[in-house]
């Protein structure tokens, strides 16, 4: 006879994390739900299902020690697949995600944790709402090399602007709504410092369009390399844990250990500034150049502070 | 308090309500007109389609997780 495995329900899953949440703050950890499930809350519903969890890189020790005793279903969670970097605050502050998963497979009970938001411009402790992370924070991280993130990039946006956040002309990806409201901008030119393409909507600019396409295109690239780069970066320290052939029925804490050890010898610590942030940047226009309108660079952002977080 | 990006003076109401119908019509061209309807729900409602949803994809084998490449897109 075959055990099917009966997934937990959404409703479960979300009355389960939101529950984590609360109890990593009454710990005291600074931590936030953030993409899908944030999204969901903001009003931009999607079909998800993980959980993808922002917590405060200096309190990863606390919350590895919440997670080993947070049962789901009677299990305890347990480090899912080679590539999980240590939840451990050394690597946590280079950008590193942890992945989790509660027994028994097929349960759908995913939970991804990183310190560094991806792309954050400022610090995302400081705009929590709720259980989640704020709409700012969470519309600069859907700024992926996946064209499905994108109207969920501009409609986080549109909900700051309804909110009375001006920042939510940042995030206003769709050519129909910069066209026309982009002269009802109230600060343009600090916005227009941020993101140069505000003054070809606040006039209506027929180059508006190749514009935005560029700018889309640039964020594409730009995951592009960054992604690149930790791939490159995380191969010997796979290798290593896969050798170590660790038993799946080892408890939270063991795998830890083992994945530490792996990673003090295999993982640098933050492959991103090894690398250099301004050659990654340098690498994404060179990229975008080759397949854009030359004019349309002009009116690209300045993104290191996107990545200034990311910095030691 | 006034929160991070928070600006005093918002738009002018005018502004807002054609603002407000034009973020609407933007929902119906990204997202169809279902899920704009379910974008404008009030949150236990939407959270409720949304479960349905997602619950109903799990049960026809859909599945929701990402692969674990250790950095976040």
């Amino acid at each position: 006879m075959v055990n099917k495995v009966m997934p937990f329900s959404y409703a479960e899953l979300e009355k389960f994390y939101e529950g984590m949440v609360r109890r990593a703050r009454s710990r005291g950890i600074p931590c936030a739900i953030t993409s899908g499930m944030a999204c969901v809350a903001f009003g931009v519903s999607g079909a998800t299902k993980d959980c993808d969890l922002l917590c405060a890189p200096d309190w990863a020790g606390e919350l590895l020690d919440l997670l080993g005793h947070l049962r789901l279903g009677g299990h305890l969670p347990g480090y899912r697949g080679n590539l999980t970097a240590p939840l451990d605050a050394r690597w946590f502050r280079g950008g590193w995600t942890s992945h989790f998963e509660w027994a028994p497979a097929g349960s759908g009970a995913y939970l991804d944790i990183f310190g560094v938001a991806p792309r954050g411009s400022s610090p995302w402790v400081a705009e929590i709402r709720g259980f989640y992370a704020g709409l700012h924070t969470v519309a600069e991280m859907k700024r992926t090399q996946r064209d499905k993130d994108w109207p969920f990039v501009t409609a986080l946006g549109a909900k700051m602007l309804q909110a009375g956040d001006e920042r939510g002309w940042l995030h206003i990806f769709d050519e129909n709504l910069l066209r026309t409201f982009g002269a009802a901008v109230k600060e343009p030119e600090k916005l227009c410092l941020r993101r140069p393409l505000l003054e070809l909507a606040a006039t209506n600019d027929p180059r508006l369009r190749a514009a935005l396409r560029a700018e889309i295109e640039y964020w594409h690239e730009l995951d592009r390399a960054r992604l690149g780069i930790y791939e490159k970066a995380v191969r010997p320290y796979m290798v290593a844990v896969r050798k170590a052939g660790l038993s799946p029925a080892a408890g939270l804490v063991e795998q830890h250990g083992l994945r530490v050890k792996c990673a003090e010898r295999h993982l640098p610590l933050n492959p991103l500034h090894d690398y250099g942030i301004p050659r990654m940047i340098l690498e994404a226009r060179e990229a975008l150049a080759q397949i854009i309108q030359p004019a349309a660079m002009a009116w690209l952002p300045n993104v290191s502070e996107h990545f200034n977080l990311s910095a030691p | 308090m006034k929160k991070p990006g928070q600006s005093k003076k918002g738009l002018p109401p005018a502004v807002r309500r054609k603002l407000r119908q034009a973020i609407y019509d933007f929902h119906v061209r990204a997202f169809g007109e279902e899920m704009a309807r379910v974008n404008h729900l009030p949150l236990a409602a939407r959270r409720r389609y949304v479960a349905e949803m997602v619950d109903h994809a799990t049960q026809k084998g859909v599945k929701f997780d990402k692969p674990a490449l250790g950095v976040t897109p």
